[in-house]
């Protein structure tokens, strides 16, 4: 085996998203398929949002999650997860995390925010909200990781929900990530 | 968001045995995703206690809401220790499947009633001055 995808929940469930955000009705194969046909063994971690501000929530950004209640709620999940990978690093096998860019809680190299965001949902549809950074479960879980000195492991984001998303350009940067 | 959301509105708790399955085990993602499924995963049997049970709480409270705003939920296999952290999280006992073959699993999740989710919610009739 080649090793361990820890993978955002909603690559498996896309019935976690926030309404509007589904882009298939369950299972998102263009992941799910590299890893598979590479042999990796896949792990679905926890959606923060979802079980935080439920399925009704509202797309929001980086900044409306950043409280110290849904730090401590990330860091809850973050600890449930390290120790799954502790165990697969520990038994020597590569792991790999797959998040999702764009994404508040789950982002890797992009994440969303607009520090004026509150009140009435009312925003245009494709307002500049995305910016560089991490979302706040994965700074939680690299902490985590980082605690429990169990080393680094390398983290890509799917980019489904970005707007100059590419299943093939994502597929060819997935297999590279994954041969390193 | 204007996007048309392809959300199904079923969701599977799967044993990791049929997720990953072991050579010529029974492999489940291709089915549950020509049935337009979801996936909650449940922990691995390797796992030991400390390890699987918080994350079965989260595989409980996930549920919870999925059950809660009427999303078809069911099992696929078992995991020690689901059932408890299913009730501890106030989720009802949910149809469970053990699949001895893939046209199995298919008939049971074709033969899924369709889920209240899914349904259009009935708009509240107004209340006119008069009626009132």
């Amino acid at each position: 085996m080649p090793g361990v995808a820890f993978v955002a929940h909603c690559l498996l469930n896309q019935n976690a998203k926030t309404r509007g955000g589904a882009r298939c009705p369950g299972i998102y194969s263009p992941l799910v398929d590299v890893l598979r046909r590479k042999g990796w063994r896949i792990e679905q971690m926890p959606c923060p949002e979802l079980a935080f501000t439920g399925l009704n929530r509202f797309w929001a950004v980086r900044e409306q999650y950043d409280t110290t209640a849904f730090r401590r709620h990330c860091q809850r999940l973050a600890s449930a997860v390290v120790g799954a990978i502790e165990l697969h690093v520990k038994a020597g096998r590569d792991v790999v995390i797959v998040g999702i860019e764009g994404s508040p809680s789950m982002g890797v190299c992009i994440t969303s925010s607009d520090p004026g965001r509150a009140g009435l949902p009312e925003w245009p549809d494709g307002s500049e909200e995305l910016v560089p950074g991490e979302g706040i479960y994965m700074e939680e879980l690299r902490r985590e990781i980082a605690a429990r000195g169990i080393g680094n492991p390398r983290v890509i984001g799917i980019t489904h929900q970005l707007p100059d998303h590419d299943t093939r350009t994502e597929r060819t940067r997935l297999e590279t990530f994954l041969a390193r | 968001m204007s996007r048309r959301d392809e959300r199904s509105f079923r969701v599977a708790l799967v044993a990791d045995r049929y997720l990953n399955p072991p050579p010529r085990g029974l492999d489940v993602i291709p089915i549950l995703v020509e049935a337009e499924w979801g996936v909650i995963q449940l922990p691995a049997d390797v796992y030991p206690r400390e390890v699987a049970g918080p994350l079965l709480e989260q595989v409980a409270e996930q549920t919870e809401e999925f059950h809660r705003h009427g999303y078809d939920v069911v099992v696929i296999g078992r995991r020690t220790g689901l059932k408890e952290a299913l009730a501890d999280a106030g989720v009802p006992r949910l149809d469970q499947l053990e699949p001895v073959s893939a046209g199995a699993l298919r008939a049971f999740l074709h033969g899924r009633p369709s889920p209240r989710a899914g349904k259009a919610p009935k708009r509240k009739a107004r209340v006119t001055a008069k009626e009132a």
